[in-house]
């Protein structure tokens, strides 16, 4: 994998209480690429996802060991700033969750948070942040409009729009595209696509073709293990894991 | 759905060996026509060219059917792109097969001149690197092709050898040139379908490993 690496796992486990859910996970993660994560339903794609921005910590009984290392620092330790790795690593959901307010508060409130008060500055991060999740030609006429009243895909678009408005340098997405359409999708995707020229974006599908369409590199993951993790072309036309290979070509899963 | 995507791919392939064989038959056919100037027999395998034609199409359709419905990944993919290679060469191996048919119509009215050289043998050597390239495919095995190399090396060297001798009967005696040609040409054709069968066989090996090897 590329020299280039912004985050890193060294022999990372996970428990939820006895349920090893993460074993010993080495990856590197390039730096400006898209990767994906793909395995079936329980192997722990989504759980290593939640280990990058810390979002397992909201959950009990959660024991992790190992390194999780983001530009060189390690992030398990109790000294690192939650909100601040947060805004550092951005997330996106399965299904969208827009903030029920109109469509500018939904972006300018990250900022706000992070202690932007001035109104120009704040209408420059959102009009920047939509035309970044490519939006903004669909919704700036009506700026002020609930939120809530947009399609799906505008919806998760915004929800995009507004993890850039905190200037993240990673964007995680859980299955983004698994609520909506052929359209819709197809939107993401290119997006996803422009992203990777100024950050890093790490994606659990379950469609292994979008994994095939958008992703740079691909981990294979299966009960908690990372199988197999290199270039997408040479996962999807010839993995060297046998395990990859059924996965894959439809034989369980 | 799974299921019956390999079930589709599985008789693909079956189908595939099928007409790579019909192929084979005809270039086999052709050559026994050419050996013991059996006209009709020549006849017999340039009627076969509609069934090919048919096969090809159909099969191709298969495997376009196969990509679109099934979007194939990994080894799946890699059994069909080597297919459509195989359905390919087959084509051109049985096309071969009929051009020499045309040939034998043309020249079965005279005997052979020197028993037609090193024709026969290279005929021979030729149809096995085709039966190996099929039987390779067909088994998935890569140890069928391995020595392919040489093999071609060999069959480029009698195509060679029996264009000289060709053309020193010629010199010898003008009347010659006719059928010395038309040997000269189906040595070229010979060695066009082991050419083919080398490219069969890369495939098999892309298919089986996911390497890709190109064979001299």
């Amino acid at each position: 994998m590329s020299d280039n690496t912004i985050i890193s796992t060294n022999n990372l486990n996970l428990w939820y209480n006895e349920k090893h859910a993460l074993e010993s996970v080495s990856m590197k993660i390039p730096k400006n690429r898209v990767t994906a994560l793909i395995g079936p339903s329980g192997c722990g794609k989504s759980t290593l996802l939640r280990c990058f921005n810390r979002l397992n910590d909201l959950i009990d009984h959660v024991k992790i060991t190992g390194e999780i290392l983001l530009d060189d620092e390690n992030i398990q330790g109790q000294e690192t700033d939650v909100v601040h790795l947060r805004k550092k690593v951005g997330m996106v959901f399965q299904k969208p969750n827009p903030f029920p307010k109109s469509i500018y508060e939904n972006i300018a409130f990250g900022p706000r948070v992070h202690g932007i008060k001035d109104k120009a500055e704040l209408d420059r991060i959102v009009e920047q942040s939509l035309r970044h999740a490519a939006i903004w030609d669909e919704v700036k006429d009506r700026l002020n409009d609930s939120a809530l009243g947009l399609s799906g895909g505008q919806q998760q678009r915004l929800c995009i729009a507004r993890t850039l408005a905190v200037e993240p340098e990673v964007i995680l997405m859980d299955e983004p595209c698994s609520a909506l359409d052929p359209i819709a999708t197809a939107k993401i995707e290119n997006l996803i696509d422009m992203l990777k020229v100024e950050y890093t974006v790490i994606i659990v599908t379950h469609n292994m073709q979008q994994a095939a369409r958008v992703s740079d590199y691909t981990g294979f993951m299966y009960l908690g293990r990372l199988i197999e993790c290199g270039k997408t072309a040479d996962i999807f036309e010839h993995p060297k894991e046998e395990l990859t290979e059924n996965y894959i070509t439809g034989r369980f899963g | 759905m799974a299921e019956k995507f390999h079930a589709e791919l599985k008789t693909t392939k079956k189908e595939t060996v099928a007409m790579a064989l019909f192929a084979r038959e005809m270039l086999r056919t052709a050559v026994d026509s050419l050996i013991q100037q059996d006209r009709d027999l020549a006849v017999s395998v340039v009627a076969r060219k509609e069934k090919l034609h048919e096969m090809e199409v159909r099969l191709e359709e298969q495997c376009y059917h196969l990509i679109a419905t099934g979007q194939p990944m990994a080894k799946d993919m890699r059994v069909i792109a080597c297919s459509l290679k195989v359905i390919n060469a087959s084509m051109r191996i049985g096309r071969y097969g009929k051009v020499i048919a045309n040939i034998v119509k043309e020249i079965s009215d005279k005997p052979h001149i020197a028993r037609m050289m090193s024709i026969p043998h290279m005929a021979e050597l030729t149809i096995d690197m085709v039966d190996d390239a099929i039987k390779a495919y067909e088994t998935d095995s890569v140890a069928l092709i391995s020595d392919f190399s040489a093999r071609d090396d060999t069959i480029d060297a009698l195509r060679h050898s029996i264009f000289r001798e060709g053309i020193t009967y010629m010199m010898e005696d003008p009347k010659t040139i006719t059928r010395c040609t038309h040997y000269i040409m189906v040595a070229r054709y010979l060695e066009r379908c082991a050419d083919h069968a080398c490219k069969i066989a890369e495939n098999v090996h892309y298919m089986s490993t996911g390497e890709r090897i190109e064979i001299h």
